[in-house]
């Protein structure tokens, strides 16, 4: 195995375009999507339900042949005699899998140790996914989120260089997801690099170096989690309820000090601000002065489905409709 | 390929295999527990009568019941006519410009015991009048019974049920739930899966096929006169062929109907035709040329040799050999053609 040069990045994805035909009906799945995730971090894809995710990580995984663009792996492309090669240094969880169901969890993990030619350890496998008493059940036996801890434990039995997770939580319980980002922390702690998918705002804020915001097909923005916050130009979030919101007017609002955006509705003002404590006692002050009840109050630090709302005017559980 | 992947790939299919007893049944007990119910049906015993028609003679009826092998029906010309056509009688007799014509259709098993049988019996009355003559072939085989012919065919037809339902079902619910796309993303070699799966999906071929010999053995002295090791090279080639022929069948299909529809085409043809039921060393033509292109012919040729006749290694050689080539060209296509997802 030929190392690439140490500046050569993980993954290297430019002008990506996938389209889906069944009979006369196109769906663009991924549309001119340029990414590039560096060794060593942590990487998610943050999106809404048909986003391109999957296809995206699945072209990266030799599984899906894309119709243009460039994809590099660890300093190669895939269908050029190095694909065994190619596929011993990768990890993958797919969103879903089928295993055996007759298979108990130890004896699949052994099936798939067998494919690395350096050995692979089971049974620190199945301690890092926290499976070691289900070890001697069938899969038919396994929970939801086992069998997903199970399919986890897959991917990370070859020692991998690069692991792809599809949607890696989904399903878990509280408790197993911190588990897994533990996981997740600990493969790159020994240097490792992760493609990670999910929908969740938090999971992408906690876990991930840098995030891809992707809708239809594009990356909206991409960066580190507080970059992308930033971004918005405000970073905290007053939400107020109030009786009759008549009597104050857009222009009353957007003169209060800190504010960067705001939002006026019949019994309800949202506000984006810079500092919550100075927007947030300018707009009572102005509230009791227009004889407004406040009935709720909340403040809120901004999160990245507050960066997925300002870039597409949507929310991240809202699908995608190409 | 590395054997270490194909024997892991193959302990795990036939784990998977071994643990689902349905599966396993319909797959091997079945056809066991068939093989065995035609033996009884079959077995060996007095001959049975042979159903004959005669049509409007009351003389000749009365010269046939004195055989008591065959079973006279006196019918109307037209219902004799139709009970022939039908098969429930093996033959016609009746009365024509002065003498009798025996019609019967030489297809049917059992046409050549009727004319025998009328033959003798009138043989037996000088003064009847002669019989029409009747052309017909005479079977080449020294007279075996029909249980002898049974058995090899079979451990043939079980080769092929092992090959289709073993594994076309299987393998296209592993396409289904995704597990064929994870195992393409590791470093496993398309071959040393194929080749694993084929192994563990059919190795219980060899000791059903064992068993079914030994059956034919205990309960009605099937001989084995041939040589024991070209009847297990036999077998394990014909599983390879029909292994082989049921990956590649399963190779793209999506769904399991669509399997199952594929894998009832490949197989009528073969139980029909393939000289498992009934000898077909006699078709000509175009039927002919299909039934040799049929592997399951060559098998069931090979494996009723080698039981019946005193062959060697070298005589089955031949058929070794073209059935590894028959699996080697199934296995390089379904290589090709085999969708991982
Ligand atoms: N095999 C396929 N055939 C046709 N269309 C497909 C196929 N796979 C995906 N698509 C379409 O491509 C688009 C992107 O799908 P993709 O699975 O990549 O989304 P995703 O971001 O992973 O979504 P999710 O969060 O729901 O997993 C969707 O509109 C989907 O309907
Ligand atoms: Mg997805």
């Amino acid at each position: 195995m030929t190392a690439a040069p140490a500046a050569e990045p993980a993954i290297a994805i430019a002008g990506l375009r996938k389209v889906y035909r069944r009979g006369r009906k196109e769906t663009v799945a991924v549309d001119g999507l340029d990414l590039v995730v560096r060794r060593g971090e942590v990487f998610g894809l943050l999106g809404p339900n048909g986003a391109g995710k999957t296809t995206t990580v699945e072209v990266c995984e030799g599984l899906t042949q894309p119709d243009a663009g460039d994809v590099r792996i660890l300093g190669r492309r895939w269908g050029q005699g190095e694909d065994d090669a190619l596929r011993a240094r990768l990890g993958v969880c797919l969103q879903e899998t089928h295993f055996q169901e007759k298979a108990t969890v130890r004896e699949t993990l052994a099936l798939f140790a067998s494919f690395y030619d350096g050995g692979a350890d089971v049974d620190a496998a199945l301690d890092l996914v926290g499976l070691r008493e289900k070890a001697d059940d069938r899969q038919s036996q396994l929970s939801g989120g086992q069998r997903q801890r199970l399919a986890v434990a897959t991917a990370l039995l070859g020692r991998p260089d690069l692991l792809f997770l599809d949607e890696p939580t989904t399903g878990l319980d509280p408790l197993s997801r911190r588990q897994l980002w533990e996981v997740v922390r600990g493969f790159r702690a020994r240097g490792g690099t992760i493609l990670l998918t999910t929908h969740g705002m938090d999971e992408a804020q906690q876990l991930c170096d840098r995030v891809a915001i992707v809708d239809r097909g594009r990356v909206l923005a991409i960066g580190s989690p507080a970059e992308l916050i930033r971004s918005l130009g405000a970073e905290h979030f007053v939400d107020v309820e109030c009786t009759d919101t008549s009597a104050v007017g857009t222009a009353d609002l957007a003169a209060l000090p800190d504010v960067a955006a705001h939002e006026l509705r019949p019994a309800r003002i949202v506000l984006t601000v810079r500092s919550v404590h100075t927007a947030l006692a300018a707009l009572l002050a102005l509230l009791r002065e227009r004889g407004v009840g406040v009935q709720g109050l909340a403040t809120r630090h901004a999160t990245l489905e507050d960066v997925f709302v300002r870039l597409t005017g949507r929310t991240l559980r809202e699908e995608t409709t190409p | 390929m590395r054997l270490r992947v194909v024997v892991a790939v193959a302990r795990s299919t036939f784990r998977e295999f071994w643990r689902s007893p349905d599966a396993l049944f319909w797959t091997y007990g079945f056809p066991l527990v068939m093989a065995l119910a035609l033996g009884l049906a079959f077995q060996p015993g007095p001959p049975p009568q042979v159903p004959i028609a005669v049509v409007a003679d009351a003389d000749a009826a009365a010269l046939l019941a004195a055989e008591p092998r065959l079973l006279v029906e006196p019918l109307a010309a037209d219902a004799a006519d139709r009970a022939l056509a039908r098969g429930r009688v093996a033959a016609s007799l009746r009365r024509q410009d002065g003498g009798l014509v025996l019609r019967a259709d030489p297809t049917r098993p059992d046409a050549e015991s009727a004319v025998l049988l009328v033959e003798r019996a009138l043989r037996a009355e000088p003064a009847a009048p002669a019989i029409a003559p009747l052309r017909r072939e005479v079977e080449d085989r020294p007279g075996s019974r029909y249980i002898d012919f049974l058995i090899p065919g079979l451990i043939g037809l079980n080769l092929l049920g092992a090959g289709m339902w073993g594994i076309g079902f299987n393998l296209v619910q592993m396409r289904v739930g995704k597990l064929l796309r994870r195992l393409a993303v590791t470093p496993m070699r398309r071959s040393e899966f194929l080749f694993g799966y084929l192994l563990g999906r059919c190795l219980l071929v060899v000791p059903e096929s064992a068993a079914l010999v030994g059956f034919g053995a205990l309960l009605w002295d099937v001989p084995f006169r041939g040589s024991l090791l070209a009847g297990l090279l036999l077998v394990a080639a014909g599983g390879l062929a029909f292994a082989g022929l049921g990956v590649l069948v399963a190779s793209r299909a999506r769904t399991l109907e669509g399997v199952g529809g594929l894998m009832n085409l490949v197989q009528l043809p073969m139980w029909l035709l393939c000289g498992t039921w009934f000898d077909t060393s006699r078709f000509t033509g175009a039927l002919r040329w299909f039934a040799d292109l049929l592997p399951l012919t060559h098998v069931n040729r090979a494996l009723r040799d080698v039981m019946l006749e005193p062959q060697g290694l070298l005589d089955a050689a031949p058929t070794i050999a073209g059935l590894c080539a028959f699996a080697a060209v199934c296995l390089a296509l379904a290589l090709r053609w085999f969708r991982w997802q």
